[in-house]
């Protein structure tokens, strides 16, 4: 299929199949640009010659008076964003997330967040679906890069409706935030009512056996997953976490109280990222064994998107071995550790 | 400042101080009675180390009292860079050079899709701060949007942090180099008030004519002192209170000024101010 970017013979993500039209992530986000763009007359878009591939595209169309071209500079990107913040306008500076994240992060840092400025921060092509531009382009330590600055809130949506949720309430929340667009095409999770809140995770699937927390597009890899369990009696629950920063505390500790395990799965380095944030929650209020699913701290590659999930050891059928894993190692533990967790009064 | 601070940046502070005073009390429209005021300039100082003179400067233009001034680098005071959120009068946050002039661009964007014609936004960079690419970023980008509302004024004291810069990264020529840009270029003596009056009321009232516009000043690193002119190891260092009696003394018989020295009265002050009596 042609979705994703998979060449014919190639392995495929093995996610849930796609409806008759799917739409690309990327043309959610400049359909989405667009709506809020007609909401908030103060909203603009900045970008740095990558609008016909981030899809900010669409807002060019709509507005061009309110779209900026900077040319190839990133650090100038942010820091004029970080400008026209501090003259009463939101800016969207929009670029891929590599290059956000890692040229210009000291802008980001210093000139955006640190005085809290209202700026909202595209992050496009993120993780390992980037056609097949190789190891430059596929921005894997976003997720812990940008979750480590004070001020920043952190969102990886789980499908186009989420995307679309996410920056309605970025816009309307005051301060900066940073939000991850795959270049992927993902089954729909939510429909078009959903709603996101920050600080707030959806269980998607309930069970009893293992916990699986995932962000982004991890999700529907993770609902496959669960499925596969469920063929060997293995009940696993699907929580759906797209708000990084701040994470649902409360709901990680209340799903690991019931099934004593976890496994995380993100589209991005497993070091420092969303699921080393689930395991700062676990290994304070209620540790369990956590395996983790993402990139192991190497760098990724050029290929076909289903053909590195596999090689990254991402698809389903690694995140149900993830599961029976931390599955095992909850008697293991329970040998080690005989009493059960201490219960938190909070 | 800096001795009761124990950290801070004489070198720079001292090559801009005539700069700020000519800003600040002669070129810029603004009111410290209406910070939020939408028709005021608005001044970024991208070589955010200078912060003492800037936050002096702020002080004596009536933003804050002066006894503010020593909780400079104390916890809950001022900080050692800018931090617009804790200074009143402070229109960016900075620290790392290079970055100010992009942020001051965005504004002066900013200003002109919201038709206010009238303000200006200056940005103070220093000498060693252009080896930094992000300033050409905006340097280039300012030209192309015909930016003429934005003012960079370079402090160029010809001294950086651990030398001369024609000795680690020279950046002459200079001002054919902004010229090639597309900026308007004024020179001037950083140290003559009336020459600077002269070189900002053009730039701020006469100049704008589709382009950006540079002053270039020139300054000695340090002026005032004669142990810290043109002398890289004041860049950073905060001097011991006789050091710091014996500088004072000498820019008020510079300057023609009563010499009151270093105040160990103001210590007490400070302590009052900060640790709320001792």
């Amino acid at each position: 299929m042609a979705e994703n970017n998979n060449r014919p013979g190639e392995p495929a993500l093995e996610m849930q199949p796609l409806e008759m039209r799917p739409l690309e992530m990327r043309d959610a986000f400049g359909q989405a640009l667009v709506e809020l763009g007609t909401l908030y007359p103060q909203m603009l878009v900045l970008d740095a010659d990558l609008h016909t591939s981030s899809k900010a595209q669409y807002f060019k169309k709509a507005f061009p008076d309110r779209f900026i071209q900077v040319g190839i500079a990133e650090q100038n990107l942010f820091g004029i964003s970080a400008g026209l913040a501090l003259t009463g306008f939101i800016p969207f500076p929009s670029t891929f997330a590599v290059f956000a994240t890692r040229r210009a992060l000291d802008q980001i840092a210093i000139s955006i967040c640190y005085p809290r400025l209202n700026v909202k921060i595209p992050g496009s092509y993120v993780g390992l679906p980037t056609s097949r531009a190789g190891t430059s382009h596929n921005c894997i330590e976003d997720i812990a890069v940008m979750r480590a600055l004070p001020n920043m809130r952190v969102a990886d949506p789980g499908d186009n409706a989420d995307l679309r949720a996410i920056m309605h309430t970025a816009i309307q929340t005051e301060g900066p935030v940073y939000f991850r667009i795959p270049r992927a095409t993902l089954p729909d999770l939510f429909g078009p009512d959903h709603r996101f809140e920050w600080g707030k995770g959806v269980v998607l699937r309930k069970g009893g056996d293992v916990s699986l927390f995932s962000t982004g597009m991890m999700t529907c890899l993770c609902l496959e997953a669960a499925k596969l369990l469920e063929e060997e009696a293995v009940q696993a629950e699907v929580v759906h976490l797209a708000s990084i920063k701040p994470i649902d505390r409360d709901l990680i500790v209340d799903s690991v109280r019931r099934t004593g395990c976890a496994v995380t799965a993100e589209n991005a380095t497993v070091v420092g990222g969303f699921g080393a944030a689930v395991c700062e929650v676990l290994g304070e209020m209620y540790p369990v064994p956590v395996l983790r699913i993402g990139v192991q701290d190497r760098w990724a590659e050029s290929g076909g998107t289903g053909e590195l999930f596999t090689f990254h050891k991402m698809q389903p059928a690694d995140i149900a071995a993830a599961a029976r894993a931390a599955i095992q190692g909850k008697s293991l533990r329970e040998k080690v550790y005989p009493t059960p967790p201490v219960e938190l009064s909070s | 400042m800096i001795t009761y601070g124990h950290w801070g940046h004489i070198g720079g502070s001292f090559s801009m101080a005539e700069m700020l005073a000519t800003l600040y009390f002669h070129t810029l429209q603004i009111d410290p009675a209406r910070p939020d005021w939408k028709e005021r300039d608005r001044l970024v100082l991208s070589k955010a180390h200078g912060s003492p003179a800037l936050y002096a400067a702020l002080a004596l233009r009536g933003y804050y009292p002066v006894e503010k001034l020593y909780g400079y680098c104390e916890l809950g005071g001022f900080e050692g860079h800018t931090d617009m959120t804790r200074t009143p009068g402070l229109e960016s946050s900075g620290g790392p050079l290079g970055m100010g002039l992009s942020v001051a661009l965005g504004m002066a964007l900013g200003l002109y899709r919201l038709e206010n014609p009238r303000a200006r936004v200056f940005c103070i960079l220093g000498d060693g701060e252009l080896n930094e690419g992000n300033v050409w970023e905006a340097v280039m980008a300012a030209a192309h949007y015909q930016a003429d509302n934005l003012i960079a004024v370079v402090d160029y004291n010809k001294v950086m942090a651990k030398g001369f810069v024609r000795d680690l990264m020279g950046i002459e020529p200079l001002v054919e180099k902004w010229q090639a840009f597309g900026w308007d270029v004024i020179e001037v003596d950083g140290h003559d008030l009336e020459a600077l009056a002269e070189a900002f009321y053009r730039a701020r009232w006469v100049q704008p004519r589709g382009k950006p516009i540079v002053v270039i000043a020139h300054t000695v690193k340090g002026r005032g002192v004669e142990m810290a002119e043109f002398n890289y190891k004041w860049h950073t260092h905060a001097p011991e209170p006789d050091t710091a009696d014996q500088m004072l003394r000498e820019l008020a018989r510079r300057y023609g000024k009563p010499e009151e020295g270093y105040s160990r009265l103001a210590e007490d002050v400070k302590k009052e101010t900060f640790y709320g009596g001792e």
